[in-house]
């Protein structure tokens, strides 16, 4: 049996968060960058829950819950944007909105 | 008593300024009768003034205001015996001129802005004299020069009177920064601007430094009151309303400059002083000897002015105190008077030309007297006011050097000759052809000529009226003892001066007689002799010529390549930096894609960079 250390969560809250990173930069589609940023505030989460639970201190754990309020939040204005895109320019694909440049 | 608030004095004109250009438009004569009620007000006022300091007999200083916190600048008023004589002067001819304006400016389009401009040159020439420091004479001292410009162009749309207006305030600007360097060499070696203050620190001072200082005040004064080599801005200064030749370019303006040189009068070292006697003496007999050729009626009498500006600077340069300022107040009662006339006789012929004017006499004979009052008082024969200030002029000067009593008795002849000329051609002969149709001038222009004949009748007379030991009482002790001991000397001479003195303008009068009036000698004739010398008379000396080649070809070639240089080195390098800037940004700016993941790659790439410098440092930012 190995014993869990703290390194773990935070191996697995990398590859989470690198993940997320990845979707983020990569996808063309706007929805499925949302949901790469919500891998990433997760890894984040598992973060503070972990160092949170290690460290005896509950401080870290009203923080998760405080990022998963506001992912929520930030998820429905994320998501009412796209929607306004998706009108205006008839696509969701990223690479295509591109007008704020030089 | 009434002595401390003398600076209500220079206070009332500057309302009537104020005054007149806020509410002055649409009122009869645009305010003028705010500017003689004003004036007239400070006039009454300044006469109270002068006579406390006559019956006390003591000079008033106030402490005055510290200005800006800086040590010896006080901010102050100084009513001593030499500020009293000219507050009379320029508050009586002041106003005289100002009544008199009401006739002559009447129906002229503009005459708000006349009197506008005129009450603010009383005003700033009452603050000049009654400032007790330098520093705030020096600002009186501009804003004369401010008003003079403004009323020399007044006319501008005349090109001529806005090019003399340009001339006159770039020449006497010359000697404005010469003034203002000379008062700031005594601020630095003697620590006040103060005037009292520096007349006891001078006898300690380093005599090289007081040289330097009071000849770069000369300056100023040569500036102002039109000495040679900078006298060329006066005649050309004619073109403005002749009643402000009359105020500012005879009685009071152009004495600030002689005024100047005798308020400061203890700190002149002998050497500058000679500067000053030179200086005077050769201006009086160029200035005159021009004054003779003149055919403009207002140019032969500038000329005249400035020819007798250089009188009272000779007489300053020679130790005559005295003298300088008792000439001073006498020429500004004759020579405004003198200005008036021409005035009334521009007013009545419409042409400035004496070629066209002629047999005036009968047609304007209240005029033509004033006129002659004024030419015999100037040209100095007894018994009025012109002889006896030229008497003590030439006194001084015959103990100082006898080259220099040449050259002014070549001046005093000459005065003679061109003012009796130019009497007879205009007043005496047969009619010329702007005669016709003149008349006699309104009551409200005759009275101030009236008023100022009985000045330049009697102003003389003060002398029998202790006004010189009046006078003396505004000078430090020790410097009235040395100045009475160099006068001594010509004591034995007297007589015969007076008399040599009486002789040559005789002889200047019955020249002129016997040339324009009896034409024993055709006055052609005479200037087909003297061909040469005419030529370079009529031509000013070619003085006008030197500064124009001056400026034209030698300053205007040095502005170019300054002009270049700024062009090419100072605007290029600016703008080169500008260019490097925009093609810099030119090329950075292909970093906003417009794509967001773009952005977020530079963010994610930056921290990663911050985290890396973390790591490096050992975990410590």
């Amino acid at each position: 049996m190995i014993e869990v250390t703290v390194f773990y969560y935070l191996v697995l809250s990398v590859i989470i968060f690198s993940i997320g990173a990845y979707g983020m930069l990569s996808s063309k589609n706007g929805v499925r960058l949302l949901m790469s940023i919500e891998i990433m505030l997760n890894a984040v989460n598992i973060n503070l829950v972990a160092f949170s639970s290690f460290q005896g201190n509950l401080t870290g754990q009203v923080f998760a819950a405080f990022t998963i309020a506001i992912a929520a939040a930030e998820a429905t204005v994320g998501l009412a944007i796209l929607l306004a895109l998706y009108r205006s320019f008839g696509t969701v694909n990223l690479r295509k909105i591109s007008k704020m440049r030089w | 008593m009434i002595v401390e608030y003398a600076w209500i004095i220079p206070l009332l004109p500057a309302i009537a300024f104020l005054l007149i250009v806020l509410f002055g438009k649409g009122r009869k004569e645009g305010g003028g009768y705010i500017a003689v009620s004003l004036i007239g007000t400070s006039m009454i006022l300044s006469l109270l003034t002068i006579a406390e300091v006559v019956l006390t007999g003591k000079g008033y200083e106030s402490t005055g205001i510290n200005w800006l916190g800086i040590k010896g600048f006080q901010f102050g008023l100084l009513v001593d015996q030499l500020s009293s004589i000219m507050l009379f002067v320029v508050s009586v001819i002041g106003f005289v001129i100002i009544v008199y304006s009401l006739g002559y400016m009447k129906g002229d389009h503009d005459v708000q802005r006349y009197y506008a401009e005129m009450s603010l040159f009383i005003a700033s020439m009452l603050a000049l004299v009654i400032s007790s420091n330098l520093v705030l004479f020096f600002i009186a001292w501009e804003f004369v020069g401010l008003s003079s410009y403004l009323l020399i162009g007044f006319w501008y749309r005349k090109p001529s009177a806005a090019s003399a207006a340009k001339k006159a305030f770039l020449v006497t600007r010359v000697g404005d920064i010469m003034l203002l360097a000379g008062i700031i060499i005594l601020y630095i070696n003697l620590g006040t601007v103060n005037i009292r203050e520096l007349f006891v620190l001078a006898p300690h001072a380093n005599v090289g430094m007081l040289t330097l200082a009071t000849l770069l005040i000369f300056g100023g004064a040569v500036g102002k009151s039109s000495q040679f080599p900078l006298h060329v801005w006066l005649p050309d200064a004619m073109e403005g309303p002749t009643t402000v030749s009359a105020l500012i370019h005879a009685a009071t303006m152009v004495t600030a400059g002689i005024f100047l040189v005798a308020r400061v009068y203890p700190l002149f070292t002998p050497e500058s002083l000679m500067v000053v006697a030179w200086i005077g003496g050769i201006t009086a007999l160029m200035a005159a000897a021009m004054a003779v050729v003149m055919t403009d009626i207002k140019r032969v009498i500038a000329y005249s002015t400035i020819s007798h500006l250089g009188f009272m600077t000779v007489a300053l340069g020679v130790g005559g105190y005295f003298a300088g300022i008792f000439h001073l107040f006498n020429h500004s009662f004759f020579k405004a008077l003198l200005f008036l006339c021409a005035g009334a006789v521009i007013h009545a012929t419409h042409t400035q030309d004496i070629h066209d004017m002629g047999g005036l006499w009968k047609k304007m004979p209240i005029t033509g007297t004033a006129f002659f009052i004024g030419a015999w008082s100037l040209s100095g024969f007894p018994p009025w006011s012109g002889f006896w200030s030229k008497d003590v002029i030439l006194d001084n000067v015959y103990a100082y050097n006898h080259v220099l009593f040449a050259i002014t008795a070549g001046a005093v002849i000459l005065s003679a000759v061109y003012i009796f000329r130019l009497f007879i051609i205009v007043f005496m002969g047969k009619e010329g052809k702007a005669t016709k149709h003149a008349h006699e001038v309104s009551r409200v222009m005759t009275t101030p000529l009236i008023a100022l004949s009985i000045g330049a009748l009697f102003s003389g007379f003060l002398v029998f009226f202790g006004l010189k030991s009046f006078l003396m009482k505004s000078l430090p002790g020790n410097l009235v003892g040395a100045l009475d001991k160099a006068s001594a000397i010509s004591a034995g001479t007297h007589e015969y001066i007076t008399y040599f003195s009486i002789s040559l303008v005789a002889i200047g009068i019955i020249t002129v007689w016997a040339v324009y009036s009896l034409k024993i000698v055709e006055a052609r004739s005479i200037r087909h002799t003297f061909s040469p010398i005419h030529t370079i008379l009529i031509n000013k000396f070619y003085i006008d010529h030197i500064y124009l080649f001056i400026s034209k070809k030698i300053i205007w070639n040095i502005s170019v390549i300054v002009d270049y240089i700024d062009e090419y080195f100072v605007d290029g390098t600016v703008n080169g930096i500008g260019k490097l800037s925009i093609a810099f940004g030119r090329k950075l700016r292909k970093l906003q894609t417009g794509v967001v993941q773009d952005y977020a790659a530079w963010v994610l790439f930056g921290t990663g960079i911050i985290l890396i410098i973390f790591k490096a440092k050992g975990g410590m930012i």
